[in-house]
């Protein structure tokens, strides 16, 4: 567990520091008591910043189970009277909203803060979504910070905002935010109140219908008061541009243009108008939900058209048309509606400009002359590969196998972890992927609706337990023949290595017991459990092939450890890895090993006699290349290799 | 003065480009790093902006804007172009990663000669042996060390020599403290080597 010193420096400071770790600051600085995640790129690196600090501190810090249940750790705190936060990338947003919705009509008696992280541009995520929406969907206030010094800032504010409304308070903040640099000034700690008390009142918690009925003016209440409070929010600012230069000279100022700016994208105003010298009335808009209604009014004063420039969806855009029509504001809107700005994608400062050059005649860009487009025309995208030695390719491997070899074909729903990047050739081992947890269930749906192939679904440890778990019952109830194949690495592999429920530590440091899958499998009804190490692939093969045709859902568990993790505690043992070697003379360069297995390890030499592979310096001397190569060209001496433990299947119990 | 600094995962972009960042802010400019990375698996592209004092805006900048590209590998250096000034200063370590899609012919690697003879055209191209000066200050990891001392030497950054120096042997671990020198002093006699 690495503590990083950074985040506890003193107050007046001037640090650099990504968005996530401004954010875990200002969690600290607001004295939060406790702070759960779920996670997910790319906001992940909040709670495991906070997670080495938290007995510190005194505070607690979990990754939990999934989101819902971080959630509502979070909102069990905070009826206690402990300020507490709840961090998720978008899509856990749409995990919480259940319990959300109904904790803004109970409340909170200290603040409640959800971090939510949209991803503009889906560097990481399945979807683009705009968590925005579910601030007007549960009447919860959103904040937008536009960089790292206000993303601190406003998540200590977003505490007090949310007991002052007795509301959860959502930060919105991108993925580009999250992983960039800024330098932070810091505020003083406050030390983490952890002294809960629940004073009981069931005609405000117990949100039976009839009680929670009743309660549904206090939120409407709550919301309207809330649009006052942001009247006077200290990060909205009106910022008046002349000529492309800051001006305070309100007179001769003039100008009927208006832009309204939320998040990171004001700056790309900034240096949009100073290049094109355009005047403009800016809007730095923080408090996108709910509106502040006067300012609105006071800035529209002499405007006759305003663009609106905000990431992902027109959420704010929606609102300024309906605020304007019920004013009774005469402005033209300009947006992504209209298709001013585009609604796919990530912003930048081109396509800011892009916005402007069509509402102006004036020209922002830097044109791409025709050796720079001769360029772009040259690129490739590299495909994302499992890394060297990943115990994944090894299942895939024994998987793409048992299915060949049984001459049925055979339906692989994939799920959600670093697996699916089992999708990319060579390997193309899946065939669906949709949300964390749904491989199972649609793995039923698929064999329910009468498909005659073997229907199998993959998916890792972390998303097994996230959600794999009610989707595993509800198989076994209806007797759904399917073959799930868990890859267990014991960890939460593609967000960065969190610990889970298998892992047997938890984030703060702590021994926790290693919950064995098999156990849980056991546990749900399913007798028929085998757990084979994943680079036996030959054990594997055959276990696999021997339950494709066993009635109702079978579960085959794949252990083996993550490459990457396994190389860190190498280099903390100093143990050598031992690389694979291939005997050039009798590699006949078939490629079998490239096209079965497509290890980034994997060079090739087509100078001198013979082609021939190569390995590279990242290979981690997982020998599954070893097995695979029919003309037995590479070899890692048998005592080298990395020992495999079961020998045998071990069964369920 | 807007820097990229581009790879391949594992090349140590980001920390590169957090040490430059500390050194400007140690001379007192303001600094913004754009960055934005997926996922913990390796090999994939990886860009960060670094935009040092009047630059120093939003975390993107716009095309063709670049003053400087340090670049881990010749394909990234590529992708970057159209960020770039006309004859804008590209110091590269030609140290190719292809890749297995290109291998299978998933995806075309573009010949080497062509990229050199691209970059060229339009930039003002340095090619350092950023990996082989590393491996032999000690070890490959420090092939940013190496690529850094270039750029110190290139007089184009806002920085001072010394404070780069100094940033970098504060940020790496006490043991390496001797070795991250070689290497940085490596990068400058390969540069000047160059200049001559
Ligand atoms: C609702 C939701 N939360 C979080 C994520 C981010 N996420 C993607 S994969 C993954 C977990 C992967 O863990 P595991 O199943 O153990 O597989 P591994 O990567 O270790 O192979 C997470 C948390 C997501 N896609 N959806
Ligand atoms: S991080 Fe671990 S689990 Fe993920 S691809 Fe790499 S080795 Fe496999
Ligand atoms: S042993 Fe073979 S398959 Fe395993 S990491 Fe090395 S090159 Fe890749």
């Amino acid at each position: 567990m690495k503590v990083n010193k950074n985040l506890l420096r003193d107050a007046g400071e001037r640090v650099l520091l990504t968005g996530n770790e401004a954010i875990a600051r200002g969690i600290i600085e607001a004295g939060a008591g406790i702070t759960t995640a779920f996670p997910g790129t790319p906001s992940t690196q909040i709670l495991d910043n906070l997670g080495p600090l938290a007995h510190q501190l005194g505070f607690h810090a979990e990754h939990s189970v999934n989101e819902a249940v971080a959630f509502e750790v979070a909102a069990g705190a905070a009826l206690a009277g402990v300020r507490s936060v709840m961090v998720t990338k978008m899509l856990g947003v749409n995990l919480i909203s259940d319990p959300l919705l109904v904790i803004a009509i109970t409340g909170v008696n200290a603040g409640l803060v959800v971090v939510t992280a949209d991803d503009p541009g889906q560097h990481s995520s399945q979807n683009a979504e705009d968590t925005r929406y579910f601030g007007m969907l549960g009447k919860i206030p959103v904040l937008e910070p536009m960089d790292g010094q206000e993303a601190k800032d406003m998540t200590k504010y977003a505490f007090e905002l949310s007991e002052e409304l007795q509301l959860p308070v959502f930060v919105r903040i991108t993925s580009r935010i999250c992983h960039s640099y800024f330098d932070v000034t810091f505020g003083e700690i406050t030390p983490p109140k952890r002294e809960g008390h629940f004073e009981k009142d069931p005609k405000r918690y117990v949100m039976i219908s009839t009680l929670s009925r009743a309660r549904q003016p206090i939120l409407t209440e709550k919301i309207n008061r809330a649009a006052v409070i942001n009247e006077s929010n200290p990060w909205n600012k009106v910022i008046l541009i002349d000529k492309g230069e800051i001006t305070t000279k309100t007179n001769p100022f003039k100008t009927e243009f208006g832009i309204i700016a939320s998040g990171l994208t004001y700056p790309y105003v900034e240096e949009v108008l100073e290049k094109t010298k355009i005047s403009a009335k800016v809007l730095k808009l923080a408090t996108t939900y709910p509106l502040p209604k006067q300012l609105l009014n006071d800035y529209f004063k002499g405007l006759e058209k305003v663009l609106i420039v905000e990431e992902c969806e027109p959420v704010t855009e929606m609102q300024i048309r309906a605020f304007a029509q019920r004013e009774g504001i005469e402005v033209i809107i300009h947006g992504k509606e209209d298709q001013t700005m585009p609604r796919i994608g990530e912003l930048n400062p081109d396509l800011v400009g892009g916005g402007i050059e069509k509402l102006f005649k004036v020209k922002f860009s830097e044109e791409l002359t025709k050796p720079y487009l001769e360029v772009e025309a040259m690129l490739t995208k590299r495909v994302p590969a499992l890394c060297a030695g990943c115990p994944h390719r090894a299942s895939y491997y024994s998987i793409k196998e048992a299915l060949r070899k049984n001459k049925k074909g055979g339906v692989i729903l994939g799920d959600r972890g670093c697996y699916n990047q089992g999708v990319h050739e060579p390997i193309a081992g899946i065939d669906t992927c949709i949300c964390m947890g749904a491989s199972i269930a649609m793995a039923s749906g698929m064999y329910q609706s009468g498909v005659k192939e073997p229907i199998l679904a993959v998916i890792g440890d972390g998303t097994f337990l996230h959600s794999g778990i009610p989707s595993l019952l509800n198989a076994v109830q209806h007797r759904s023949k399917i073959t799930v194949i868990i890859f267990d690495n014991s960890i939460t592999g593609m967000t960065g290595h969190q610990p889970n429920a298998c892992t047997g530590r938890n984030l703060m440091g702590d021994p926790t017991p290693e919950v064995d899958l098999a156990d849980i499998v056991n546990g749900l009804g399913i007798e028929n459990v085998k757990v084979v190490e994943s680079f036996h692939t030959e054990l594997l093969q055959d276990t696999i092939t021997r339950h494709l045709e066993d009635d109702g859902p079978k579960v085959i568990i794949s252990r083996g450890e993550c490459a990457i993790l396994a190389g860190r505690e190498r280099r903390i043992t100093k143990e050598k890895v031992t690389r694979a070697r291939v005997a050039v003379e009798t590699c006949t360069g078939c490629k079998v090993c490239m096209k079965k297995l497509g290890c980034p390890a994997f060079g090739w030499s087509s100078s001198g006699e013979n082609e021939h592979l190569v390995i590279l310096p990242n290979c981690n001397g997982c020998a599954l290349c070893v097995q695979v190569c029919p003309k037995l060209a590479i070899s890692i001496p048998m005592e080298k290799q990395i020992p495999l433990k079961t020998k045998q299947v071990v069964a369920g119990r | 003065m807007n820097i990229i600094i581009c790879g391949v995962g594992g090349n140590g972009v980001i920390l590169t480009t957090r040490i430059l960042a500390q050194a400007a802010i140690n001379e007192g400019f303001n600094v913004r790093i754009g960055a934005s990375h997926g996922l913990a698996i390796r090999g994939g592209t990886v860009v960060s902006y670094l935009r040092i004092g009047s630059d120093a805006k939003g975390v993107i900048m716009p095309q063709r804007s670049g003053d400087i590209l340090l670049a881990f590998e010749p394909l990234e250096a590529l992708r970057q172009m159209k960020l770039m000034k006309d004859n804008a200063k590209v110091l590269l370590n030609n140290e190719p990663y292809i890749g297995v899609d290109a291998h299978l012919g998933l995806s075309k690697y573009p010949e080497i000669e062509e990229i050199i003879s691209r970059l060229s055209e339009t930039q003002e191209l340095v090619e350092i042996e950023a990996s082989k000066l590393a491996i032999k200050a000690g070890s490959q990891v420090m092939t940013n060390v190496v690529m850094l001392g270039s750029l110190a030497s290139s007089k184009e950054l806002p920085i001072k020599r010394d404070t780069l120096l100094n940033t970098i042997l504060d940020m790496v671990p006490p043991q390496t403290v001797e070795s991250n020198k070689r290497a940085f002093e490596y990068g400058e006699q390969a540069f000047h080597e160059k200049q001559n």
